[in-house]
């Protein structure tokens, strides 16, 4: 009797052992195999690949929201009156006590150090009330003057037209030492203008 | 025969931290991660979360390679150290634009830069690949201090000479009065950066600590 | 939607105003490491410049037809990445099968190259600035005249450095780092060029 527990139990421990041997050979046959490395990275891109995703996802509406944010506050700057906001497709119309009293867009320019995101806040006759610079990346204490008011306050109660530096006839005086930055600004705002005061028109028909 | 491994394991997790935090700093001794030292180095703030993001990818880098050690083909070893650090590098840049907008704007591209940085893919080939989890986890954590601090190191002389006073997260610490009015504000440029390092590194030679070239 | 500065302005932001290491701090370890002997110095720049250039282009294609159009610009780390590391090791191998001797004189340097801050610091600068491709390219190589130009200067110097005797704790590295500092002061007097 014990010798049959006792066989049985040594056949046991060989099979164990056996299918042991046999992963750790199925193991070693996968490892050494000339595609092994290749479609190993690949397994490892795919995972890192849809982590990047997954996160994206999670993290694209935080980040969209928040941009959202600051341009309303931004806007209330330019519009102390301002109560409520509708957006638009391309702009946002500013109420205060339930009367439209202008509208904001972005403008968006190249400067010398990257790219440069403008509020724009209009009148109702299509004036400008006001800019503010929201982002920029100009060089500090030369580029970044745009977004002091000595230089934004040039902007308001300008027409289209009149937005463009003096020296190309227009009324903006630019910064010493920040040409391009200061162009860069009246251009995309003069540009954004032409484009989005006829799609304003537009609605209001 | 079990309590033998535990003690000796605990003493090696503590030895590998130690490590990297002093005989093998990254930034004074190895002389590896220059480029945010001393590009962020201009506010605490930015230090402190330049220093988070590090030991974040270190840690994560580093537990995954030492996981994948032993089914990663030699033939294609640092593609895949890169591809898991780029990883980790992304999701921290996505992470941090979401919820510190103000600490993402002021370390930029540098943020991105991580993934470059010399210590990460130094320990991943040198250690995470070569040793247990375990290990690999003290290893992060010792590197990723030694680096914080001297992060901290450089930070606080920069601002507190280039600024004359000490603005955490906001809140001002203090404000020495005299340099505050006119503070050097060299120590917040670039030159000032070099010579800060520079000085630094001379004192930890001087301490008998720096590898001699 | 790119961005409106002329090739000069780039060029010349790149090289001298924005100067890769010593305003941006990039490309630190080949010029600590390197700059002590001229030669080595002007082919660890050459191929530093050539490498940027080959990256910045390759770079900015992917970023211009395919990150922007598709809205994935946070896959750019990973894509850059694999693509630098890859083109430096195309670079490598080919240099060595058909010129030996640009081999010994540049090869060492090209696998440190690859994790180098500056190459993949100029992709990132580049879709930062919204260049389109002949900017990205003007950019590259803007910064890499830039940079091989202070490591000239800086081997120059520390060659005559070698020869005097400064206190034992500065000798090396340390007074590599003060020089450089004054370097920068120097280079920051170009700020309001432009």
């Amino acid at each position: 009797m014990d010798n049959n527990i006792k066989n049985n139990k040594n056949n046991k421990d060989i099979k164990n052992s056996k299918s042991a041997n046999n992963k750790a050979k199925f193991a070693e046959k996968i490892l050494q195999n000339r595609f092994y490395p290749l479609v190993f990275l690949t397994i490892i891109v795919f995972i890192s690949v849809s982590m990047v995703m997954a996160v994206n996802n999670i993290t694209e509406p935080v980040i969209i929201a928040q941009r959202d944010a600051e341009i309303i506050s931004q806007a209330k700057v330019i519009f102390p009156d301002m109560d409520d906001y509708v957006p638009r497709d391309e702009y946002y119309e500013i109420f205060s006590g339930g009367e439209v009293i202008g509208y904001a867009f972005i403008a968006t320019g190249q400067g010398y150090g990257g790219e440069i995101t403008i509020l724009v806040g209009l009148n109702t006759d299509f004036t400008i009330k006001g800019i503010t610079i929201i982002e920029n990346t100009e060089t500090p204490g030369l580029g970044t003057k745009i977004t002091e008011s000595s230089f934004t306050g040039q902007f308001a109660g300008l027409s289209s037209g009149d937005v463009s530096l003096t020296k190309e006839g227009g009324e903006i005086d630019a910064i010493t030492g920040a040409t391009i930055s200061s162009k860069a600004v009246t251009d995309a705002v003069q540009k954004e203008m032409e484009v989005t005061i006829p799609v304003i028109k537009g609605d209001l028909e | 025969m079990t309590e033998q491994p535990q003690i000796s394991n605990a003493k090696k997790f503590t030895k590998e931290v130690l490590k990297g935090f002093v005989i093998a700093n990254p930034v004074f001794v190895l002389v590896l991660g220059l480029c945010p030292a001393l590009a962020v180095t201009i506010s605490i703030d930015n230090a402190l979360g330049m220093s988070a993001g590090v030991i974040f990818v270190l840690l994560g880098s580093n537990i995954i390679i030492s996981l994948i050690r032993k089914i990663t083909p030699q033939l294609v070893r640092i593609p895949i150290f890169i591809v898991v650090i780029a990883t980790f590098v992304t999701i921290l840049s996505l992470v941090f634009e979401a919820y510190f907008p103000p600490l993402y704007e002021s370390l930029g591209i540098y943020l991105s830069l991580i993934v470059v940085n010399c210590i990460i893919l130094g320990r991943a080939e040198a250690f995470a690949s070569k040793n247990t989890v375990m290990l690999s986890i003290a290893d992060a954590i010792g590197i990723g201090l030694g680096f914080t601090a001297a992060m901290l190191i450089v930070s606080l002389i920069r601002e507190i000479l280039g600024t004359g006073k000490l603005t955490v997260f906001g809140y001002t610490l203090f404000s020495i009065p005299v340099l505050s009015e006119y503070p050097l504000t060299f120590f917040i440029m670039p030159p000032g950066a070099f010579l800060v390092l520079g000085l630094l590194l001379a004192l930890f030679r001087w301490l008998g600590v720096l590898k001699n070239e | 939607m790119n961005s409106s500065a002329s090739l000069i302005t780039i060029f010349i932001g790149m090289a001298i105003i924005n100067n890769m290491i010593l305003t941006q701090f990039l490309g630190l370890c080949p010029f600590f490491g390197v700059s002590k002997k001229l030669s080595n110095a002007i082919s660890m720049g050459i191929a530093v410049t050539f490498v940027m250039l080959l990256a910045a282009t390759a770079t900015s294609v992917i970023y211009n037809y395919i990150l922007v159009p598709y809205e994935i610009e946070f896959m750019d780390i990973i894509i850059y990445i694999l693509v630098i590391a890859a083109l430096v090791q195309i670079v490598e191998i080919t240099i060595r099968r058909t010129n030996i001797i640009l081999y010994n004189a540049l090869g060492i340097y090209l696998p440190l190259i690859t994790t180098n801050c500056a190459v993949l610091g100029i992709a990132l600068i580049n879709a930062t600035n919204n260049y389109s491709i002949a900017q990205s390219m003007v950019s590259a190589l803007g910064a890499g005249v830039g940079f091989t130009l202070v490591l000239i200067i800086m081997s120059g110097i520390r060659e005559r450095l070698e020869l005097g005797e400064a206190p034992k704790s500065l000798r090396g590295l340390p007074v590599a780092f003060v020089t450089a500092a004054l370097l920068a002061l120097a280079f920051m007097g170009f700020s309001g060029l432009l």
